[in-house]
């Protein structure tokens, strides 16, 4: 009982650790109260994924644990002021003098660039790739992996940051492994190229983990050089500063405004006489481009009108020549570069589109080339994969 | 279920805490119990069984070895049944695999593994019933009657996953009758923030960082030593403050667990560390193997067996891999030879050099801890020397360090005992003063408690480190 008293005496507790400890314990209880008064959203705009649901109560699920792990994301994914708490985090880290936050690089223009991990599903990439290119019957392929800003930019990564150029390996590897008859493009010499020109546009956005569409129009540069066709130039194109407020992926991952927002830029070219067909919801358009989502948040979904299994677009202004697209969102911004050059472009997005694009292309004998591409950031984790044959 | 979890934080907790503290007497021990078996089955929905099977063994144990107190011959053979089963549980469910692959290693006979699952906190708990059924048979305690009492003292979620290993004769008493007051709350939220903040904020930080050294093809051998010591920072920061928060919560229900970490990394010597390293786990070797076994008092050889035999089983006790064995008996033998040896000349040395004996032989053994491959140990441990032809020093290291510098010289400062330090400094100094030392003392930890909350949410690294224990 003495060893107590001296414990009592130690913890002796003042005015101002209960007035902190009493303010703690309020601000617990108005949390609980917050998250169970609070409409629960299904999807967050600012990550731009779908929520966690509250899980299913059954035997099972109890048993094996998945119940309360799915309470635990639930109360995580609904926590009230959750994108506060995400700024806060940042921006602590970001005073310590932290260059990486989150798997993000902080470069030292203030952009910021996912970090690469190492990969563990090239091996899978490479026999999906060979078994399209296997498929298809007549018609030529090619593969281009587009590496991301860590590999483009990565002499404007913080100092001392170590990467050691994995991304280019991989790719190096990849297009050593897949047979002849799979024609690679080399689009990061081209990207190296102008990221070594200090007068050259951003090829990146500062705060997404797509190119910019002088970055997609460098991708459409290397493509011609491989394929043997007469690239349009730039100049011919009308250029339009579309939106001044974009705030990408690599943005939602940190939420922290300190680091600002990026202006998207469109082409368009003057000739263009455009069909562009949403197979899946039928819908219909004259433009590439669908500018409603300029005033949401996930504002890269304006090329291509986000995420659709199979898309046709067709250019009266041009006379023959198809080429089908089997790709990630990459592409999409690179796709409007190559409608003066095809009549018609099919957009394959393996994610959603089943059975293959082999057949289809096989069925379709005016499709002369086909275009694998992807990214090298999301790749590894694209549930698309499987489905490129 | 853990502590540093939102769950536990802002749903478990608060409500826990309002039954606990609106329902009267008796009702109380009941509302621990039921809300520390939730609180187990979040993580192990069956396994609560084999706890619940665990702590009826002993309290059946009790009750007989008090009926038959009279009969030396019974009482001796309940107690030897109730290790028998509860030493029988532990080996199963935590070493059958390690057992069957060291049979697999040395006979031609190859068993299939069991491939059995380790019950989270087992080590802990099947320590306390152990210790529960030895005094009673040594009429230290008496057995206790009531069944629902000993479950809520063996199943308390406070102390049931991570320690401290709380003895019977310690809380007995106040599993009854225990005085809850306002200010025990206050006393037991502090300290339970506290134990919060160096985990989320200081553990989990210095553990990202450990883990991407670990994983890094080409380091420095500065950096590799950069990464044992955050790894002895991670696992001294996460284990103590899980004491913290343990102790913390005991407080604020009305319980007074003993003190398991007093700044270990300042010791001057081994035997100075392990008089400050999660002291009930070597008091509870102590009391239950060394002195049993004859402690120092059979002669220079008893004693020296007695030390590995502890040593041996305390490294075991860790994790059923070689490693944690290593590790033990690493300790055990540079405690014998500073109790033979070394440990009269060292006090003899300046302060300084102590310090850094201790801490370099401390961040060391924790290599030898955490790397349960042991080719994987090997290949780290040649780049603490050079060996592979890494550098000295690179690059690398400025990234490291420069990222985490901050949460570095946090970490290393508060290894130390400054708090005490600064609360005996402001003692002598005037009203105002030290008011205002209190003041900025009450706004640093409200703001870092949010920041804890921040990092929850964000969630991005939060391991629980002993589930192999």
């Amino acid at each position: 009982m003495e060893e107590h008293n001296l414990n009592e005496k130690q913890n002796k507790i003042s005015l101002t650790d209960r007035c902190v400890i009493y303010a703690v314990s309020a601000m617990i209880l108005i949390f609980v109260t917050a998250f169970f008064v609070s409409d629960k959203k299904t999807f967050s705009e600012n990550e731009n994924r779908t929520l966690a649901k509250v899980p299913q109560v059954s035997f099972e699920n109890i048993k094996s644990g998945a119940f309360t792990s799915g309470i635990e994301t639930y109360i995580a994914d609904h926590f009230p002021m959750r994108d506060g708490f995400l700024s806060l985090m940042t921006e602590a880290e970001r005073c310590s003098g932290r260059k990486e936050i989150n798997n993000v690089y902080i470069a030292d223009d203030g952009s910021l660039v996912e970090v690469y991990k190492t990969p563990s599903n090239t091996q899978k990439q490479i026999a999906q790739f060979t078994k399209l290119s296997e498929n298809v019957e007549s018609a030529r392929c090619m593969l281009m992996m587009v590496p991301t800003a860590v590999e483009v930019y990565s002499d404007r990564l913080p100092e001392n940051a170590q990467y050691d150029h994995l991304q280019q390996k991989t790719i190096d590897h990849i297009y050593g492994s897949v047979p002849s008859s799979l024609e690679t493009i080399d689009v990061s010499s081209r990207l190296k190229e102008l990221s070594d020109n200090p007068k050259s546009e951003r090829l990146y956005y500062r705060t997404d983990h797509h190119w910019t569409t002088f970055g997609a129009f460098a991708g459409y540069e290397a493509f011609c050089d491989a394929a043997g066709i007469k690239e349009v130039p730039l100049s011919d194109y009308e250029k339009e500063v579309v939106s001044k407020s974009f705030k990408g992926t690599v943005y939602s991952k940190l939420n922290d405004p300190y680091f600002g927002e990026d202006e998207i830029i469109s082409y368009k070219h003057p000739d263009w006489k455009l069909t562009v067909t949403y197979e899946d919801t039928g819908e219909i358009s004259d433009t590439p481009y669908n500018s409603e989502y300029l005033s949401q948040k996930d504002q890269y979904s304006y090329f291509l009108n986000n995420i659709h299994p199979f898309v046709t677009i067709t250019n009266d202004a041009v006379d023959g020549g198809a080429i089908a697209l089997v790709k990630d969102s990459y592409a999409n911004s690179m796709i409007p570069f190559l409608l003066q050059n095809y009549h018609t472009v099919y957009v394959f997005d393996t994610r959603y589109y089943k059975g293959g694009p082999s057949k289809f292309i096989n069925e379709h004998k005016d499709i002369s080339d086909v275009l694998i591409l992807y990214n090298m950031n999301t790749i590894d984790n694209d549930t698309g994969i499987g489905g490129i044959f | 279920m853990v502590f540093s979890s939102l769950t536990f934080l802002v749903f478990f907790l608060p409500a826990f805490l309002i039954l606990y503290y609106v329902l009267p007497g008796r009702a109380k021990n009941l509302v621990l119990l039921c809300f520390s078996l939730v609180f187990y089955a979040w993580g192990e929905p069956i396994y609560i069984l084999l706890m619940l099977l665990s702590s009826f063994v002993d309290y059946v144990d009790g009750r007989l070895q008090e009926k038959y107190s009279e009969d030396k011959f019974k009482k001796r053979l309940f107690l030897i049944l109730a290790l028998a089963i509860n030493l029988s549980l532990l080996a199963y469910f935590k070493y059958a695999d390690f057992a069957v692959g060291i049979w697999n290693g040395l006979t031609p006979f190859d068993v299939s593994l069991p491939g059995v699952a380790l019950p989270v906190g087992i080590s802990f708990y099947t320590f306390q019933t152990i210790s529960y059924s030895i005094d009673v048979y040594r009429g230290r305690i008496k057995a206790e009657h009531n069944y629902l009492d000993y479950l809520t003292y063996v199943s308390m979620f406070p102390q049931l996953i991570a320690g401290p290993i709380v003895r019977f004769s310690v809380v007995q008493e106040e599993i009854h009758k225990r005085s809850i007051t306002e200010s025990g709350f206050v006393c037991g939220m502090k300290r339970f923030i506290m134990g919060l903040l160096r985990k989320v904020l200081i553990a989990n930080q210095i553990g990202a960082l450990f883990d991407m050294i670990r994983v890094a093809d080409n380091i420095s051998i500065v950096t590799a030593w950069l990464g044992l010591l955050c790894f002895t920072l991670q696992l001294y920061f996460d284990f103590s403050a899980y004491s913290d928060m343990a102790i913390g919560l005991g407080h604020m229900l009305g319980f007074h667990f003993p003190e398991n970490f007093v700044y270990p990394l300042s010791a001057v010597t081994m035997t100075d560390f392990w008089h400050r390293w999660h002291i009930s786990l070597s008091t509870w070797f102590r009391d239950y193997v060394y002195i049993p076994l004859g402690g120092n008092r059979c002669g220079r050889a008893r004693q020296l067996r007695n030390i590995f035999v502890v040593w041996f089983l305390t490294g075991l006790w860790h994790g059923a891999a070689w490693n944690f064995v290593m590790w033990g008996l690493y300790h055990g033998i540079l405690l014998t030879c500073e109790k033979f040896f070394w440990g009269k000349k060292l006090e003899k040395l300046p302060k300084v050099i102590q310090h850094m004996y201790a801490i370099v032989l401390v961040v060391f053994g924790f290599g030898i801890f955490t790397f349960d491959d042991l080719g994987e140990m090997g290949h780290y441990f040649s780049k603490l020397i050079g060996l592979p032809g890494n550098a000295f020093f690179g690059n690398e290291f400025l990234w490291y360090f420069g990222n985490y510098l901050p949460v570095l010289i946090a970490a290393i400062v508060l290894s130390f005992p400054v708090y005490p330090w600064l609360l005996a400094k402001l003692e002598g100094k005037s009203t105002y003063v030290r008011s205002a030392a209190a003041i900025l003392g009450a706004v640093v930890m409200a703001l870092l408690f949010v920041l804890a909350m921040s990092s929850l949410v964000r969630d991005t690294y939060n391991p629980f480190l002993y589930f192999r224990f």
